[in-house]
């Protein structure tokens, strides 16, 4: 019967949107209730964190590409936007002749030529999505054309995001090495300045993740998700039937970089600086851990998983009783959700739910109980 | 040139360092098909264990050798039975969860042991140098050369010459036959993870006396292992001696013509090249299946 179980059944469109809708609503009506621009900024630090757990999960949930650099087109995304901030910034932070302060410290006399673009803010936000996504298609390229699968994409995409971070780091003069770029000039626009304490950039990020939220979903519900869920569950099997089952992941993945590096963009306006850590490994295997609490093959698990987690490190970290166990804390949790919740706690959600269901059902209809329940799904 | 000469000898010292650690995960991922993140830490322990044994019962760090492989061989153990061998064919949740292995294994460490940097000393008799081809060389370092080459030739006998090896190499080529036949899986995965875990312990204790012991010291590890352990082929042991001391050697002259980055840079794109066009390894040949 394992063909039974392979079978990939698209949950119905209201059972995703609801979730989606109740959690945007409460994140744009939490500045109502939180009226402390300090909390509110923090919050919106994990919201933009939840957006990448979630640009993940579509590569990881929906396509079964585990990326394991994730944290590559976040961090890309977020010094898109900080070259361009920092060339706004007001002279004293920039030094002689509009250089950046590194590069004058670093004796660079003309601005290296991939900066120049960066003059416009219009080019800064598109190569904000568009550098990640246009590396993400090519990396899968290299990848999917060669039919690499399982842990050794998980490996290239891990080689690939160190190299990148080495060279940032490498190149001081151009990217500020291990500082990254700091003393930016806050965004603007539209009139609108986007400090990272105001109401304006809370809102900004709410907007940004409900869209990018509505766009995931819109994706999986799309004959290209489909397929995908179908690749993720039995690759060849869809290769027999004629996609081009590259072609479908190369998309996936491209899309789950966009958004990453959408949220990547954020973080550089709520962090106010960004940093080669932005794109390191433990903040990539965090984005990892974050997806798994979560639940990788639901959007708003994974986001949720983010926001929990991270959001309990803060508080966890922050308190003096745990000041000294709570990685150990984390650790611990992590693994017994691995064993025991394989698909994370929105798979709990959904267990509970259905057993509800069955429950209902069964009372209505005795006799009905068996065709009623679900078919499981295979792992990963 | 003699510059040249001291750069080839740091690289086959690099190159021991690289194949006693990756020599436990090559056996547990070619065996197991599992991606132990929580190897770095296995070696962070070996070091301590080695800490703790000079400290506490003023132990050399030979005579220390054999217990340190037992207690880290045991923390192994516990770990495949308590956790892994939950994880049987779900080979990506097994790099979650000893990810959160190594976090926990970090964290306890820093809570008994302290969080700050600590010595181990050098055997005395192994810390003069010696000349080789007009060079002086650390006696130590040759001692690690020697010391990866006798763990690696020991391992390679008990795969191949005991019973259990037999069994595991049985349960490599088909587990569900191997179990029909009455192999007792379960019980040499342990094994072997134990195995694995005590050699990443040993690495560490055998490196404890270059570098200075931090709860952090394996992470750095694990990545370059990992990167052995692809180069050589999973399936391949031979391949892991070979793939650790071209690794070594190449970021040791790569590192000494231009820089470390450059080094580094080079070595992880020609591993991303070549798992996309021989994912099989270097060192393995095609098989038809």
């Amino acid at each position: 019967m394992a063909f039974m179980q392979s079978t990939t059944r698209a949950p119905g469109l209201g059972r995703q949107i609801v979730p989606i809708g109740i959690v945007c609503l409460i994140v744009f009506l939490m500045p109502l209730v939180l009226d402390n621009d300090f909390l509110l900024a923090k919050l919106a630090r994990y919201l933009v964190l939840g957006m990448l757990a979630m640009s993940l999960s579509l590569s990881w949930g929906f396509a079964g590409i585990l990326n394991l650099g994730q944290a590559m087109s976040f961090g890309l995304g977020s010094y898109a936007l900080a070259m361009a901030l920092k060339l706004k910034t007001v002279p004293v932070h920039t030094g002689a002749e509009g250089l950046p302060d590194f590069m004058v410290w670093n004796n660079v006399t003309r601005l290296p030529w991939f900066w120049v673009p960066f003059e416009w803010m219009g080019v800064a936000l598109l190569a904000g999505v568009l550098v990640p996504a246009a590396l993400a298609a090519g990396l899968g390229w290299f990848m999917f054309r060669g039919r690499v699968t399982g842990v050794y994409v998980a490996i290239i995409t891990l080689a690939t995001m160190v190299v990148v971070n080495l060279l940032i780091i490498d190149q001081q003069a151009c990217t500020g090495g291990f500082n990254g770029i700091t003393d930016l000039a806050q965004l603007q626009l539209f009139g609108i300045t986007f400090d990272a304490y105001g109401r304006s950039t809370y809102y900004l990020v709410a907007v940004c993740l409900t869209a990018s939220l509505l766009l995931a979903l819109a994706f999986t519900r799309t004959k290209a998700g489909l397929v995908i869920q179908a690749v993720r569950d039995h690759e060849a099997r869809v290769r027999y039937f004629g996609y081009d089952v590259a072609a479908y992941k190369i998309v996936a993945f491209a899309l789950s970089a966009a958004i990453a590096g959408l949220a990547g963009m954020l973080y550089t306006i709520i962090m106010e600086f960004a940093s080669p850590t932005f794109l390191g490994v433990p903040l990539s295997l965090s984005v990892v851990v974050w997806c798994a609490v979560g639940g990788r093959q639901s959007l708003v698990g994974a986001f949720l998983g983010a926001v929990l987690v991270a959001g309990m490190q803060g508080v966890l970290s922050e308190s003096a009783t745990f000041l000294e166990t709570w990685t150990l804390v984390m650790g611990v949790l992590f693994v017994l959700v691995v064993l025991f919740l394989p698909k994370g706690l929105a798979g709990l959600a959904e267990a509970i739910g259905a057993r509800l269901d069955w429950r209902r059902r069964s009372q209505a209809r005795p006799g009905a109980t068996l065709a009623s329940r679900e078919p499981t799904e295979a792992g990963l | 040139m003699d510059q040249f000469i001291q750069q080839i000898i740091t690289g086959l010292s690099i190159g021991s360092i690289l194949l006693l650690v990756a020599l436990g995960l090559s056996i547990i991922y070619g065996s197991m098909g599992i991606i132990n993140l929580a190897h770095g830490e296995f070696v962070m322990l070996g070091a301590y264990a080695a800490w703790m044994f000079q400290q506490r019962f003023g132990l050399g760090l030979i005579e220390s050798l054999a217990p340190i492989f037992l207690v880290v061989a045991v923390f192994g153990f516990v770990i495949e039975r308590g956790v892994l061998s939950f994880l049987n064919n779900r080979p990506l949740d097994t790099i979650l969860a000893t990810w959160g292995i190594g976090v926990i294994l970090q964290q306890a460490v820093r809570l008994t042991a302290g969080g700050e940097l600590r010595y181990v000393q050098m055997p005395e008799s192994l810390s003069g140098s010696a000349e080789i081809f007009g060079t002086s060389v650390s006696l130590y370092r040759v001692f690690l050369l020697v010391a990866a080459l006798a763990l690696f030739g020991l391992t390679w006998l008990l795969i191949q010459r005991t019973a259990t090896g037999m069994k595991l190499r049985a349960i490599i080529q088909d587990r569900a036959m191997a179990s029909a036949f009455g192999v007792n899986a379960r019980r040499v995965h342990g094994l072997t993870f134990a195995y694995g875990a005590g050699l990443a312990g040993l690495a560490g204790a055998l490196v404890s006396p270059l570098k200075s012991v931090s709860p952090e010291m394996g992470t750095g590890y694990v990545v370059d292992a990992f990167m052995v352990v692809v180069l050589g082929g999973v399936q391949s042991l031979v391949g892991t001696v070979f793939s650790a001391f071209i690794l070594g050697e190449l970021s040791s002259v790569i590192a000494f013509l231009q820089n470390d980055t450059v080094a580094k840079t080079l070595v992880l794109v020609a591993i991303v090249v070549l798992i996309r066009f021989r994912p099989e390894g270097l060192f393995t040949t095609r098989l038809r299946t």
